[in-house]
């Protein structure tokens, strides 16, 4: 286990190439957060989590997580801390920046339930809950389980809903946590966000948001996290309540959707909110707050579905044990609804319903992250904690339901060891990360750190590739996230460029995945392998498509070698069947050589005995931000 | 027999232990000829205490008790004082688990609390600081050019590239042009280690940090990053400047306060522990 010894590797600094230098407002509009620098253009990339629990979080506690905000900082920044269950975590290569995301409702209230004096509990049902959770840890994951199934279906008890009480209660939470995570931002070094978890789920079906905050603990402050996701709330209200934030405070947060793959259609709707037609400014609120989407984490992964994508070899990453009932599995997932669940046919939704009304409301970049709930904030196969307290490394976690409370086929195995969102900005602080994430200059991976570059132009060349090509990328082109327009010039032209991990896998290939509407309105897409590994000995057939990269996973090991693939794919890539009066979108998923998972390493080391089912290895990927080209008029 | 049973039925019943239980340590203090603590069993209800109990009613209910409600929650509160204290005396707290994890808790709780408050002055800072160099000092920062010579290649190809480089005096846009075309820069200034580790990976990074002074302004190499095979050449190496006190207050005293609260309840333990004889008797 290589990735436990850690090199003393701080985070990035703000040197060399420096072009033009700005001042970076601090945290208030001061300028507090000291003086850095922002190049002038993205320079580095920065690694981090949009969503992390930790105790504060209502079903993370019950999980038996007793690690808090500090630590999950702690953990994020490079230092050792030791996980709930007595195991020494830390991770290889620290992280930039962090978004701690509490589930805003019930913050901290199991935790507050758990060290509340028993007498003062008045409803039976806390009290209940109380000694549960006082009794044993598999009594606490029972309570949990009994929340969120409460939640799901409006149970819960008034106490735990009710808006006084918890407001009070939530106040006190929230004030301590901010305290906290304006201790650990370190302008330039490791940047703390505030944010939190909205946490709507009508039936069971997720429609979760993580809230990222830009601004620190004196506007953080001022409005409570917005909670009481009841079933018939709509996810407008969020929105509304962003923007009273932003009206009130001065401040500026985003909303980051997540596990679209368990919503069971209602995540991306071609239809608005009471079932009629979609409409403009439905669209535009949408797309104003929630310019990114988390299409791939530890719940498994939203980018696409054979089912939806059925030339898409690649398609079914991630799907299986979550593409057949909604977060609760209160109910069954049906074909009509897998085009609402996955991003990339939100992406096409997005066109469509931008031809009607003129608004695009799917016009969203993509990151990972992990969605852990046990405070620790890794991605790494080699290192997964488990998504919560409950599981982290034990022999059956990976053969163990993990269906909170049924038995219909979600097993430990499907969970993935979560992802990360790799964000191009011009220094590590809270601002230009947050305003790299609003213009979508961000990229998902499924957790290697390997390093993606996609520009968008008219005029681009392959000699391009000789010189200085991300300055010149910026100079005649719009980087990820952005937009081409109209121009006289024939079809776009992209830079695409990816480094492997320096301490992962070699890269199988990049390709050019492509959405548009053709005349009729329908939506199309279609997926170009651009640039890949050994391309003389892979020759590409007829129809587009590849020989296997190999697999050099050795199962009695749990290793991998890296005699196959690439350490770098680059390519000036055109679009050979552009149409200019259609609408399309461009991005980028790189693949790499297959390597194992973390079942793998949990089976090796725990002698666990497993099905023959269970996936052992699979190929870890990135997805691009899209770029979007539009016809005139 | 069904009166028998009735009576063994009897006996299992919490109320009858409570009652023998009671029965039982009346009996123990009639024989030491002792009475019970007159002063443990006296019980001051005091306006204090009142307005607590209406407090906490209050946040549960969101109103302020009425008059008749208090004078509840008052007969409920010396119930509740008079059942723990007698529970005490008998030790009814000694074998349940939900009460020995709560003390533990709070204990723990206890020893690491106030933290938050406390503001460590400038001389244990300073201490935390001088005792950590490596962790506090900012990266070496190393001026350096590396060419690239990708996944593989022969060592008789290395050593001719090296050779020829050492030899020839070229200019700084034609060595470059000898590199393998790979997305790293060929050349970094001004670069700290940390960053140079994110680019090439740790392995790169500490070969870098290890390279000998007598071998600066000269090709060396190979070096294996996680992408293959570079010559590097290092043209400086500047030590890391010791940082100040004031530049980095606000982590040494998250340091400070994360390894205090643990110090603390290891030392809280330890003190009582230390107080106790143990022996452990394994079957």
């Amino acid at each position: 286990m290589k990735n436990f010894i850690t090199i003393g590797v701080a985070a990035i600094f703000c040197m060399g190439g420096v072009v033009g230098c700005k001042k970076v407002d601090g945290p208030d509009g001061s300028s507090a957060g000291g003086d850095i620098a922002e190049t002038a253009y993205p320079e580095n990339v920065y690694w981090g989590d949009t969503h992390l629990h930790t105790s504060n979080s209502i079903d993370a506690f019950g999980f038996g997580v007793r690690l808090g905000p500090e630590a999950a900082l702690r953990f994020a920044r490079g230092e050792m801390v030791t996980a709930t269950h007595g195991e020494k975590a830390q991770l290889a290569r620290p992280l930039d920046f962090l978004v701690i995301a509490d589930h805003s409702d019930g913050l901290g209230a199991t935790r507050r339930l758990f060290e509340a004096p028993r007498a003062q509990i008045k409803d039976a049902t806390l009290r209940r809950w109380h000694d549960m959770m006082h009794e044993s840890p598999e009594g606490s994951i029972k309570v949990t389980a009994e929340i969120i199934d409460g939640a799901g279906k409006g149970t819960l008890p008034d106490a735990l809903t009710d808006p006084k009480r918890r407001d009070a209660n939530t106040r006190k939470v929230w004030t301590e946590h901010t305290e906290i995570v304006e201790r650990y931002n370190e302008p330039g070094k490791f940047s703390a966000f505030m944010g939190f978890e909205y946490t709507l789920m009508p039936n069971g079906n997720n429609m979760h948001r993580v809230v990222i905050y830009r601004d620190g603990k004196e506007r953080a402050d001022q409005m409570l996290p917005f909670a009481f996701a009841q079933d018939d709330a709509a996810v407008e209200q969020l929105w509304d309540y962003m923007e009273a934030y932003q009206a009130k405070t001065g401040g500026k947060m985003l909303a980051i959707p997540h596990n679209s793959n368990i919503s069971n259609g209602l995540m991306f709707e071609m239809t608005g909110p009471n079932g009629g037609p979609m409409t403009a400014e439905y669209a535009r609120k949408r797309a104003a707050h929630e310019p990114i989407v988390e299409v791939t984490q530890i719940k498994g992964d939203s980018e696409a579905h054979p089912f939806l994508s059925p030339n898409d070899e690649f398609a079914g990453f991630g799907n299986e044990g979550w593409d057949f009932g909604n977060l609760t599995l209160q109910e069954k997932t049906t074909d009509d609804m897998q085009a609402g669940n996955y991003a990339r046919e939100a992406l096409k939704r997005g066109l469509a319903i931008e031809a009607r009304t003129g608004v695009n409301p799917y016009k969203f970049g993509m990151i990972g992250s992990t969605d852990s709930h046990t405070a620790l904030a890794t991605a790494d196969e080699d290192v997964f904690f488990g998504k919560h307290s409950g599981n982290e490394p034990n022999a059956t976690r990976s053969i163990t339901p993990q269906n909170l409370g049924t038995r219909d086929g979600r097993f430990g195995w499907h969970y993935l060891a979560g992802g990360y969102a790799a964000v191009w900005a011009t220094a590590n602080t809270r601002e230009a990360i947050f305003d790299a994430m609003m213009r979508r200059e961000v990229y998902a991976t499924t957790g290697p750190r390997m390093q993606v570059r996609f520009f968008g132009g008219w005029d681009f060349a392959s000699a391009d590739l000789n010189g200085d090509w991300v300055k010149e990328g910026y100079a005649r082109g719009v980087p990820m996230g952005g937009d081409l327009q109209a121009s006289p010039k024939g079809a776009p032209v992209f830079i695409i460029s990816a480094l492997k991990d320096p301490e992962g896998a070699n890269l199988d290939r990049v390709q050019i995945v492509k959405g548009w509407t053709d005349k009729n309105g329908r939506t199309r897409e279609k997926i170009y392998n651009v640039v890949w590994s050994d391309m003389e000995k892979r020759p590409m057939a007829a129809n587009g498509k590849l020989p296997d990269v190999g697999d050099t996973v050795n199962l009695a090991k749990a290793s991998y070698s890296n005699s196959i693939g690439a350490p770098q794919l680059q390519s000036v890539w055109q679009d050979p069947e552009f149409n200019p009066d259609l609408k399309a979108f461009y991005y980028a998923r790189v693949l790499e050589i297959p390597t194992p998972r973390w079942v793998l390493f949990d089976a090796l080391r725990f002698g666990t005995k497993l099905t023959t089912n269970v996936k052992l290895k699979d190929q870890e990927r990135a997805y691009t931000s899209p770029i979007w080209y539009n016809p005139k008029g | 027999m069904a009166i028998k049973a009735r009576i063994r039925g009897c006996f299992k019943e919490p109320l009858v232990h409570f009652l023998l239980a009671g029965f039982a340590v009346f009996l123990f203090f009639l024989w030491r000829g002792e009475s019970a603590d007159p002063d443990s069993r006296k019980i001051k209800i005091d306006e204090a205490h009142v307005a607590r109990l209406a407090a906490q009613f209050e946040q549960a209910r969101a109103r302020p008790p009425s008059a008749r409600e208090i004078d509840g929650l008052i007969r409920d509160s010396i119930k509740e004082e008079i059942y723990y204290r007698e529970a005490l005396r008998l030790g009814l707290d000694m074998d349940d688990v939900i009460i020995r994890r709560r003390l533990r808790s709070k204990m723990e709780f206890l020893a690491r609390s106030e933290l938050e408050n406390i503001r460590p002055n400038n001389d244990i800072l300073q201490e935390i600081l001088d005792e950590n160099p490596a962790k506090y000092g900012d990266d070496p920062i190393v001026d350096f050019d590396q060419l690239y010579m990708g996944e593989r290649q022969s060592e008789t190809a290395i050593a001719a590239l090296l050779e020829n480089l050492n030899n020839t005096n070229y200019s700084d846009q034609n060595w470059r042009k000898l590199a393998q075309k790979i997305a790293l820069p060929q050349s970094m200034e001004n670069a700290a280690m940390g960053d140079i580790a994110r680019k090439f990976g740790d392995d790169f990074a500490l070969i870098l940090s290890q390279q000998n002074r007598g071998e600066y302004a000269k090709w060396t190499g190979p070096v294996r990053s996680g992408f293959g095979l570079h010559l590097v050449r290092i043209q400086n190496v500047k030590i890391a400047k010791k940082p100040q006190l004031d530049d980095i207050r606000q982590r040494l005293e998250n340091d400070w306060r994360a390894a205090t609260a643990k110090q603390r309840e290891a030392q809280a333990y330890q003190a009582l522990l230390d107080a106790y004889d143990i022996r452990i008797e394994k079957p």
